[in-house]
């Protein structure tokens, strides 16, 4: 198992490379100027001139490219061409924030996904199994931007339970993490569902029930466990992908992650805070991973890594 | 079934418990910051946020009121030299620093010194460049700005390159604000400034939250702080404000009607004549567009009456020329483009495009530009122009504009500073082609004259007649499509008072702002 993770983790350096690689060519050949950014509505040739020397945007592709990798290699992200503040600092603020939102999110995801599946498969065609299809259909159907807009108006503004938008407690944290969520509670629980099936009808289920375990035993240690597989895999991805791709919701909600955070430096075109952020975020994604592999093992004995 | 609805009950219990912020009466919310600002530091601020939050924590020499009108600040009066060239500031004594640094005139030199020097990568020079030397400083040619003396420390004597009698209002621009001598180099994230407010934190993103500055020259401000929220997304803000937790909010464009339309919300509605023009630059140097008749055609071609009343519910005054009717300048008797297909018509064929033009139309993403690129494109095809609708992103239409590329693009200006100068000059003079404001790429020698001419005159009612003159010339050659002039519209919570929503974005320092009693 050592040896795996040290394995993946050697990958994971030239993965990150071609990362690096493509994030600079794109924005290399996208339009947009950060120093356009910087000066703002009304600008004169020589200021501009005299930032793109001072940032040396005008020194050719691989010598930026090179000058970039070098400091990345040295452990720097550089610093904001518009703020100049440290990328470093700067994620090191917001991506707590986001962790705690997709983190919440896959926790509401589990409980309530996991619980819905496990239900409607005990009783398939039942009314639980029924409100379970109608919740994922939504939870799928619906987008995210409209969704947290309508728990914001029915919760914050119609009902007063919590606070529209911000940062801060838990009941900062219930909407977004909610309307995030959706759509992991939806596969998962449809996910959970199948799974489970097809783990009630196995027979090993049958052995335990003709050994007269209790239900709760069968369902929750025998059949849940061996249907974890396909679970693990949709909790993975979901969370990696809300890890680096909550733009939505945090922008709705105000919450200030580094979703935000990229979005806005896309719209400024602050080169160092792009490269930056993808960086850090593809190594998180890389990460994620990982760990979902070294759960399958966990979860399942049977699966090993060579 | 049970254990779902549990967990569901609890989640709901637990945070439903402690809903409400009440609000100290004392605390004062902002929500009209929609992104994080730059940085605190004057010398970086070239965008809203940062110059409203730099015009909490920094004075200049001069400020705006909310009306617009300036006033002096740290300068109590100024001298100007009978030919215009040198003005004599003398500042006002006993400011302190919130470190308790005194403030200098020695400090007016090192702050427009590091707005000019390229290192601190600042990117707004031009509000000083009328200084003598200031240029020369940026290029790097100079070591120091050679039109700034401080001959004591109550006194500034600023000597420019030429007359420019509107200087002290480009002054009250966040960008020209006073910061001590020495700045550290996170002084962007923790300033040390003279004006109402203090930085008490700055969450990223999130908010920035001020107290007021007990020894304010100008005597503290009447509430105890400030906080201004960024909100990201304009329907979140306006659950906030219907939530009770900010005091102060900007209605969407696309919300007016909703508003206007509800007894209740009316009420909270303040509106403001801000100098706000929005149009659509016509490149004067491509194609057909060289031709004034097609330019004239375009204007004919749009029923502005109809958009204005159907896309912002009304809340526009229609424009007939660059210059706001609130400023000097503006020729109230002038009567705008009419909505005339047939004549926009026949102006085309007259031009020698009997069969109509092809052109392109330029806009960013945002949702009312994309709205009003629609209207257009319907009554542009109404006359024969047939428009090919081009959506960008902000940064990369603003740049494809700014390199000549748009044939029509739909923009808006926002005036920094309330004079016809700041719509005439950078919109439309020859030499801010581009980069520099005028994406008409409009050019006329005639015209360049007349606001160069009105940039050096002193006299105030000569000055005005000239940009009336150039103003004329513009509205008859019609390098752009002249949409309204947006009437920004507020909604502010019963419980303020004091709150008049500024014309100049940074003319709003919240020192008479309070929340009346019984708000909890």
């Amino acid at each position: 198992m050592t040896a795996f993770i040290v394995r993946r983790l050697l990958l994971a350096i030239p993965t990150l490379f071609g990362v690096l690689v493509v994030a600079f060519l794109l924005l290399y050949v996208a339009p947009g100027d950060p120093v356009m950014a910087m000066v703002g509505e009304r600008a004169d040739e020589a200021t501009i001139a005299r930032l793109r020397a001072e940032l040396r945007l005008d020194d050719p592709w691989p010598a930026r490219f090179g000058h970039y990798v070098a400091s990345i290699a040295g452990g720097d992200l550089g610093k904001s061409y518009i703020t100049n503040r440290p990328i470093k600092q700067d994620i090191v603020e917001r991506f707590p924030k986001t962790l705690q939102l997709a983190g919440a999110a896959m926790l509401l995801a589990t409980v309530i996904g996991v619980t819905l599946g496990v239900f409607s498969a005990r009783a398939p065609g039942g009314l639980l199994d029924r409100v379970g299809l109608a919740v994922a259909y939504l939870g799928i159907s619906f987008p995210v931007y409209w969704v947290g807009l309508l728990f914001i108006l029915l919760f914050a503004v119609t009902l007063h339970w919590l606070p529209p938008s911000g940062f801060g407690g838990v009941r900062y944290l219930v909407l977004p993490a909610l309307a995030l969520g959706m759509r992991s509670i939806a596969f998962l629980a449809r996910m959970t569902r199948t799974a489970m099936l097809d783990a009630l009808g196995a027979d090993y289920v049958r052995t335990a029930r003709a050994k007269g375990l209790q239900e709760r035993l069968v369902v929750g240690k025998h059949a849940l466990r061996n249907a974890l597989i396909p679970i693990i895999t949709v909790l993975g991805l979901d969370f990696g992908a809300y890890l680096t791709g909550s733009i939505l919701t945090e922008t709705i909600f105000s919450w200030p992650g580094l979703g935000r955070y990229v979005v806005n430096a896309i719209a400024r075109r602050d080169l160092p805070a792009i490269q930056g952020s993808i960086l850090f975020l593809s190594a998180v994604f890389v990460l994620v991973n990982l760990i979902t592999d070294i759960a399958y093992a966990k979860a399942d004995p049977r699966v090993t890594y060579g | 079934m049970r254990r779902l609805s549990a967990i569901c009950l609890s989640l709901l219990l637990c945070c439903g418990g402690c809903g409400g912020d009440g609000g100290n009466r004392r605390a004062l919310v902002d929500s009209r910051d929609t992104y994080d600002p730059r940085s605190l530091d004057p010398a970086l601020s070239t965008d809203v946020p940062t110059g409203r939050a730099v015009g909490y924590l920094f004075d200049g020499l001069t400020r705006f009121t909310p009306d617009a009108r300036v006033i002096p600040a740290l300068a109590t009066r100024w001298d100007v030299s009978a030919n215009g060239y040198v003005y004599t500031f003398h500042l006002r004594h006993g400011v302190k620093f919130s470190d308790g640094t005194p403030f200098v005139s020695r400090q007016v030199a090192s702050s427009w010194q590091r707005v000019l020097d390229p290192k601190v990568k600042g990117g707004r020079g031009w509000p000083l460049y009328p200084i003598r030397g200031a240029r020369e400083f940026a290029d790097g040619k100079a070591t120091s700005i050679a039109g700034i003396a401080t001959p004591n420390d109550s006194t500034v004597v600023v000597s420019l390159k030429e007359p420019f009698a509107i200087f002290p209002k480009l002054l009250a621009m966040p960008v020209a604000a006073i910061a001590p001598d020495d700045i550290p180099v996170n002084f962007g994230e923790h300033p040390v400034g003279t004006g109402p407010w203090k930085l008490v934190e700055w969450r990223h993103d999130d908010y920035l939250l001020f107290s007021a500055n007990k020894a304010y020259w100008g005597g503290p401000p009447k509430a105890d702080s400030l906080a201004a929220r960024i909100i990201a997304e304009p329907s979140t803000a306006v659950a906030e404000f219907e939530s009770g937790n900010v005091d102060v909010l900007q209605i969407p464009q696309g919300d007016i009607r909703a508003w206007q339309e509800d007894a209740e919300r009316r009420k909270l509605l303040a509106s403001t004549p801000s100098l706000e023009l929005v149009y659509v630059a016509i490149n004067t140097t491509r194609g057909p567009l060289k031709d004034i008749r097609v330019r004239q055609a375009i204007n004919h071609a749009i029923d502005r009456r109809m958009l204005v009343r159907n896309l912002i519910a009304g809340r526009g005054e229609l424009a007939a020329g660059v210059i706001p009717s609130s400023l000097p300048g503006a020729d109230k008797t002038r009567i705008g483009y009419q909505f005339d297909t047939l004549r926009a018509r026949r102006l085309l064929a007259m031009a020698g495009y009997p069969n109509g033009i092809d052109v392109d139309l330029w806009t960013s993403t945002t949702p009312i530009y994309v709205r009003i690129a629609e209207t257009l494109q319907g009554y542009l095809q109404l006359a024969g122009i047939r428009a090919r609708i081009i959506q960008r992103e902000s940064a990369a239409a603003r740049e494809a504009a700014r390199q000549g590329q748009a044939d029509l693009f739909v923009k808006d200006w926002y005036a920094d500073y309330p004079d016809a100068e700041n719509f005439l000059y950078p919109l439309l003079h020859s030499a801010n082609k581009g980069v520099g404001g005028n994406v008409s790429f409009y050019s006329n020698p005639r015209y360049d004259s007349l606001v160069t001419q009105a940039r050096r005159e002193q006299d105030e009612g000569k000055r005005v007649a000239l940009y009336t003159q150039a103003d004329d010339i513009a509205f008859r050659e019609a390098p752009m499509l002249f949409l309204y002039f947006y009437s920004e519209l507020n909604a502010i919570q019963p419980w303020i008072r004091g709150f008049v929503p500024p014309v100049i974005f940074n003319g709003q320092t919240w020192t008479a702002v309070t929340k009346a009693a019984g708000r909890n």
